[in-house]
């Protein structure tokens, strides 16, 4: 495979004007001491350090597609051990955020696919409703799944009841912040600022 | 007291070690007075502690024989040990310089036939082993030691052993009422050859070299091939005395490390590719190396010296900076864990031994000294007019292989010898 | 000087008294060693002890020491006697350490000790003390070879103590390759950005220093000499000579760029879009902070790449197999040329490791890469011209896979050679091999390789520039003591040393303005170069019986020695460095020095009693390099480890001083075996003085002939690399020796 006209700066500079501290990608020395510590590594295509390698190499539609930067828990090891002090898990945000603002997120990416349930469900009343998220995740790959995983994790709902963490009335609408409108208003003045931040 | 005669003609070198040996006498070989401070109680510094020198593979204490034998048949060097200093004042040619002398609890009378050593008892960890074994209360730090006289620790000091040691010594070289002294000494010109210390491998949490007992650090390898060290030259893993054949490398053991040092140590990948020769010398086939690096750096010669070792079939590396190192609870095995960053392959592997290649950090905080010399980020000595008649020598400049060490040292002689002599011009 | 009189001392200290008998000693002392005083003391080392020897020497007149007690290398501060000749019978580290306490031994260890006693006062007999040969020079001025940063800063620092400085320049300018560079490494704190060479700050202060005489377009045509009395012809454009005298030489010829010719597959020569370091250097030149240009078709370049390792690192025939440390930080340097002249310039570096070593190195790579300059981790393979660009080829190694990438301009980092002039050590054979990149023809010799110029064109028997290491820089004692070249008094620094950016080339030069100055000093004085600093002894030489063989002159290791018409050796005092390798090749045995002589270890190995051959007390000589393999035997005691008491042991100075007639003549006269203990040989060399040991070795494997003669088993002989560390192997080599002895049977040679 040929990769003629790669390895330069175009898409270094994309990134670094579009990603979330996208500008420490250049920084990477490549040790991998982050790709060793992320503890969700075996299930990852590429690693943090992969993905800045390929950035500089130009792979644009591998990086934006990749399902790398879904897979982080944000667990901080590789930012607390980088040599580097490069801010891996906050640029592996910033580079999922980017991919699905260009609607590059690979299809039935779960981590995509719950992080958008999460947001729709939050930005509704400002505050998360356990049981619409949690019915939504179990839902999330159609009817027949959302049963059964629900009869699986019938004993784990049964108990959040017991213990007031989760209300079967939430489903009704569910509570919300104090003033609606106005929270709405801040989201939509903070898209407004992202848009003109980002191109 | 101790009388030492100085004048700002003289010139004063602080530390002992190689670079402080070779400055000392480069100018004292050139006709120019010199004093010659250590903080410990023998000469000799980290090289002394050293197995064997990259590249040439050969015994750091054939070089120090030398500049031994050219210090005893040098009357222009005056060589005080236990001595620090604690003050700096005046100018360039003119300078005040306060020394404390701790009290070694033994006189020139000592013959080092270790008489008191046999008499004492209590034990201590051994510094000069970086406590992996126990010395006596009264010791010789090493064999080749200079000044060739044994010591009394102070924590004796007081107790029955001062007095089992005192009634042993034959020769009347016993003193338990020496006392910490003071000295105020006019110089010309200072050196700082104040050296290096290994970067505290406990601080680099993923490594577990305070956890885990087969994690040791590459000076306490070079300690252990020593024939004179604490395992009588064998490289055994702390844990159970087993030979350890497959070693692992650590490269940046912080070094190259925002969290740790910042600056690139220099010789660790040097020190590690003569240590990886190591394990071939101790165990033939048997013996087996993997490093783990970021960037191999071996330059000039020593780079043929990588390509013969990369030669080696039992040699392997992996440019990897290893993410953590766990414990095999069975065996006591350390694993690595990490990711071979080229290509994508995840490893975890177990060894007999870990070594960290540990940094270089300078060993004197010169800000918190209260000297006013220019010393940059990483705490080395900066080459500055502002530093005026003081000249940093070998590892308190840079990060320095023993080679440019020496160089450097060389070097520093002769701007400290410009300053003396730009004071006798002057003077007439 | 007054008549020689010995005086014995035997101390009784640290258990001497109550192993040995120490009047049996002093009895041998009088009455065999002919010592004209012995006495014994309680403990000979504190004040009262040295105090006895002092007045011994003051009111006495005594003026050959014998102490009987610790080793020669312990306790010298106390026995530290001025004007005399002092002579150490190791007692103690040597003799009651290294033996069994009990009744048993008791007889044999005090044989030990009488023979030590009686070798001390045999070499005493035969020692003088060394004055100094009063032919001397003193000048004090240093000459420097090269205009260079490394040549100018050598002789700058010179001036600034006192000593002045003659500066020899081939070309018709000062600044060297320096001078060729845009801007340079930066030296210090933050080491953000490339920062200005100063070379046009040094030609100036070199210019204008009093102290500095600067010879440009000159060239040395023959120098001769010695330190403190060189002189050399100096030949000059116009073909004029003239003579100059000095003290001392600093060799600071430099290096020329690798020919990146060698490396068509970068495409060198066939773009001229494809350049060196240098050639970008006179690119960033001529755009001066501007955007730099493509050389083809003047267009500002967008994107460059660096490709490291360019023809060295390798083992590739007619590449560099070493690293030249410099070309990792130039690179970085070169490539913020681009960035600080135009951001947007895509710039980057392919390696396979990134060498940017210390403190500063770090930070300048770090500060490279805030500054947008992109690093690969790869292989280059190829660089091609596509329709007027360039395509360069490589395997990326973190991604693992092959790429063509396009740009606009590419540089190569080649390598460094040292401008160390003629390879005097080079065999026929040698040269072949290292022309890797003669053609067939040259190698068949059909046309003859090409010949170095000399740089410094010595006078010396022993060739014409300094020798070299496999890798074509100046040889030195590499790691404790960089400057100590195998010419006394000539100091290589900078490049022609061994790789170096330009901020060690000042480091290096400022030490070898150190050594040249010390030099100056201790040869004015007779006194020795390193390592044996001070030493006022040098090769005294019989003419009468010399045969001309000229065995003195090949294998000294220091140069010391020329050859007048008739072919004797000549020696040079100040370029001696007395270790005696030429003593111990004589074959006539004409050569002695004052205080170390064939006498002086001869009779050593003679005053030996030898028991008779029904006695089952064999006698092994040891003769032992003083400098690591006499160390390693004084530990073993320290250590209480114990050794046969049927060897005698003697130091030496190097293994290079033995004179085969010392075998021969311990072989004759009865003992049962010899060992030769000396440093490692070989490129690797620990030997201090370079070739004694080697030579010994060679010298050694000839001795199987004289065994023969003497129908002896070759097994007695034996020589061995010891190395200082040691101490649990000497034992065992003298304890193999004593078993090889009792196999083999007591030497029949004993009268």
């Amino acid at each position: 495979m040929s990769n003629t006209a790669k390895y330069r700066n175009d898409f270094l500079k994309e990134v670094e004007a579009n990603v979330e501290e996208g500008e420490w990608v250049k920084m990477c020395m490549q040790c991998g001491v982050c790709a060793g510590s992320c503890p969700l590594g075996n299930a990852w295509e590429h690693t943090p350090q992969k993905i800045f390698m390929m950035i500089r190499a130009g792979k644009r539609d591998e990086v934006l597609s990749s399902d790398a930067m879904w897979m982080c828990t944000s667990c901080y090891n590789c930012i607390v051990r980088c040599p580097r002090e490069v801010p891996i898990t906050h640029i592996m945000h910033g580079l999922a955020h980017y991919a699905k603002r260009l609607g590059l997120v690979p299809a039935n990416q779960p981590t995509a696919k719950f992080a958008q349930l999460f947001w729709n469900n939050l930005s509704k009343r400002g505050r998360i409703n356990e049981l619409t998220l949690g019915l939504g995740l179990y839902f999330m790959n159609g009817f027949v799944e959302g049963i059964k995983t629900s009869i699986k994790m019938q004993s784990l709902g049964l108990n959040m009841i017991k213990t007031g963490r989760m209300n079967v009335m939430e489903i009704f609408g569910g509570h919300s912040v104090k003033d609606t409108s106005g929270f709405h208003a801040m989201l939509q003045k903070a898209e407004e600022i992202e848009a003109t931040r980002i191109k | 007291m101790t009388e030492v005669v100085a004048t700002n003609q003289t010139i004063l070198v602080v530390g002992g070690g190689i670079s402080g040996m070779t400055a000392a006498l480069e100018a004292a070989e050139c006709g120019k007075q010199v004093i010659l401070l250590e903080k410990n109680p023998s000469l000799g510094g980290r090289v002394s502690q050293l197995y064997k020198y990259f590249p040439k593979l050969c015994m750091p204490t054939c070089g120090m024989e030398i500049n031994l034998r050219r210090i005893k048949a040098n009357p222009n060097v005056r060589v005080l040990t236990l001595a620090e200093v604690t003050q700096v004042s005046g100018t360039t040619g003119n300078y005040q310089v306060k020394v404390k002398l701790s009290p070694r609890y033994v006189n020139s009378n000592c013959t080092a036939c270790g008489a008191c050593a046999d008499a004492v008892t209590a034990e201590f960890p051994n510094e000069y082993n970086y406590g992996l074994n126990n010395r006596k209360g009264a010791y010789l730090p090493f064999f080749m030691a200079y000044p060739q006289r044994y010591v009394l620790d102070p924590k004796i000091i007081g107790t029955a052993d001062a007095d089992k040691a005192q009634a042993a010594c034959h020769c009347g070289a016993i003193d338990l009422d020496m006392q910490t002294e003071e000295m105020d000494l006019q110089i010309g010109s200072i050196i700082w050859a104040t050296g290096w210390q290994p970067f505290d491998a406990d601080k680099i949490q993923p490594y577990g070299h305070d956890r885990f007992a087969n994690v040791i650090t590459s000076v306490e390898m070079e300690r252990m091939m020593d024939p004179m060290g604490p395992t009588g030259g064998r490289l055994v893993r702390p844990s159970d005395g087993q030979e350890a054949k497959n070693v692992a490398f650590i490269q940046c053991a912080g070094s190259r490390d925002r969290n740790y040092l910042k600056h690139c140590s220099r010789i660790c990948c040097m020190a590690t590719l003569k240590q990886t020769t190591y394990l071939r010398e101790q165990f033939g086939d048997a013996g087996r190396a993997t490093v783990y690096y970021i960037d191999i750096r071996a330059i000039d010669r020593f780079e043929n010296f990588y390509q013969k070792v990369m030669k080696d079939d039992n040699i392997k590396f992996i440019k990897s900076k290893v993410a953590n190192v766990i414990e095999n609870k069975e065996n006591n095995n350390p694993i690595l864990r990490g990711v071979n960053t080229e290509g994508y392959h995840r490893y975890a592997d177990e060894y007999d031994l870990v070594v960290l290649a540990v940094g270089m950090q300078p060993s004197v905080d010169f800000k918190s000294l209260g000297i006013d010399i220019v010393v940059n980020d990483n705490g080395f000595i900066e080459q500055n007019p502002h530093n005026g008649g003081m000249f940093a020598a070998g590892c308190a400049s840079d990060a320095l292989d023993v080679n440019r060490a020496v160089q450097n040292a060389t070097a520093s002689s002769l701007r400290a010898i410009q300053v003396i002599n730009q004071v006798a011009g002057a003077e007439g | 000087m007054a008549d020689k009189k010995i005086a014995a001392y035997i101390c009784q200290g640290c258990g001497l008294g109550e192993r040995l008998d120490t009047a049996q000693l002093a009895k041998i002392a009088k009455s065999e060693g002919k010592a004209a005083i012995a006495k014994q003391h309680e403990f000979l080392c504190n004040a009262n002890g040295v105090q006895m020897i002092q007045n011994d020497i003051d009111n006495e007149g005594v003026t050959h020491v014998v102490l009987g007690a610790c080793s020669r290398r312990a306790k010298t501060d106390a026995f530290n006697f001025q004007n005399i000749a002092l002579m150490r019978a190791n007692l103690r580290e040597g003799v009651i350490w290294v033996r069994p306490d009990d009744e048993d031994n008791r007889e044999t260890t005090q044989e030990m000790a009488d023979d030590y006693i009686r070798m001390a006062c045999a070499e005493a007999k035969f020692v003088d003390i060394p004055e100094s040969s009063n032919e001397q020079g003193l000048n004090r001025t240093v000459m420097v070879v090269g205009g260079g940063v490394t040549g100018m800063t050598a002789a700058l620092e010179t001036a600034k103590a006192g000593y002045n400085a003659i500066l020899v320049e081939k070309t018709g300018a000062l600044g060297g390759m320096a001078a060729k560079l845009y801007k340079s490494i930066p030296q210090s704190a933050p080491y953000s950005t490339p920062a200005d060479s100063g070379v046009a700050d040094l030609i100036a202060q070199v210019n204008s220093n009093d102290r500095i005489t600067v010879h440009l377009n000159a060239t040395l045509n023959k120098t001769s000499g010695a330190p403190g009395r060189f002189a050399a012809d100096i030949r000059i454009e116009s073909g004029a000579t003239f003579t100059e005298q000095f003290g001392a030489i600093i060799q600071a010829s430099g290096f020329k760029p690798y020919d990146a010719r060698k490396l068509p597959e970068f495409s060198f020569g066939k773009t001229p879009d494809v350049v060196d370091q240098l050639g970008l250097e006179a690119l960033a030149q001529a755009a001066n902070g501007a955007p730099i240009k493509r050389p083809s078709d003047g267009k500002e370049v967008k994107s460059v790449v660096f490709i490291q390792c360019a023809g060295q690192r390798s083992e590739k025939q007619g590449h560099l197999s070493y690293c030249s440390g410099h070309c990792c930080s130039t690179s970085i340097k070169q490539a913020m040329y681009f960035k600080q002249a135009n951001p947007d310039t895509d710039a980057m570096v392919v390696y396979t490791d990134l060498r940017t070593p210390g403190a500063g190195g770090e930070d300048f790579y770090r500060n490279g890469q805030q500054q947008g300059i992109t690093f690969t981790k790869g292989e280059a393979r190829t660089v091609t011209i596509n329709d007027g660009n360039l395509t360069v080829k490589f395997k990326d190694l973190i991604l693992n896979e092959d790429v063509d990438m396009d740009t606009d301009l590419v540089v190569l980092a080649t390598g460094m050679m040292p401008n160390s002039g003629v390879d005097i050590e080079a065999t026929p054979a040698k040269l072949d091999e290292n022309c890797k990149d003669c053609s067939n023809d040259e190698k068949s010799g059909a046309v003859a390789p090409v010949i170095q110029e000399s740089v410094l064109n010595l006078d010396y028997r022993q060739g014409l520039d300094l020798p070299q290491l496999v890798t074509g820089f100046t040889d030195s004692h590499f790691i404790c003591f960089p400057y100590e070249t195998r010419r006394t008094g000539i100091y290589t620094a900078g490049p022609v040393r061994r790789p170096m950016d330009m901020l060690q080339a000042q480091d290096d030069a400022c030490g070898a303005a150190m050594k040249a100055i010390q030099v100056i000093e201790n040869s004015s004085k007779g006194l020795a170069a390193h390592p044996r600093v001070g030493d006022l002894s040098f090769p005294r030489f019989r003419k009468e019986g010399c045969t001309q063989c000229k065995r003195c002159t090949v294998e000294c290791p220091f140069g010391a020695i020329n050859e007048d018409e008739q072919g004797y050796p000549q020696f040079n005092e100040s370029r001696c460095r007395r270790c005696g390798t030429c003593m111990g090749a004589c074959p006539v045995r004409v050569i002695s020095f004052a205080n170390y002589s064939i006498d002086s270890v001869g009779q050593q190995i003679k005053a030996v009693d030898m028991p008779d051959e029904y006695s089952e007390k064999p006698r092994i000589l040891v003769l032992a390099c003083e400098n690591d393999a006499y160390p390693a035997l004084d530990m073993a005691g320290m250590n209480r480890e114990q050794y046969s008491a049927f060897v005698r042991i003697i130091p030496v100075r190097c293994l290079g001083s033995v004179n085969t007639i010392w075998i021969t003549d311990a072989l004759n006269s009865g003992y049962d075996g010899i060992i030769l203990m000396g440093c490692k040989k070989g490129d690797d060399y620990q030997c201090h003085f370079v070739k004694g040991s080697e030579l010994a070795h060679i010298r050694m494997s000839k001795i199987d002939d004289t065994l023969t003669t003497l129908n002896l088993e070759p097994a007695r002989v034996a020589t061995y690399e010891v190395a200082i560390t040691d101490m649990h192997r000497v034992p065992q080599l003298i304890n193999d020796m004593a078993a090889t002895v009792l196999r083999c049977g007591m030497s029949p040679f004993k009268f």
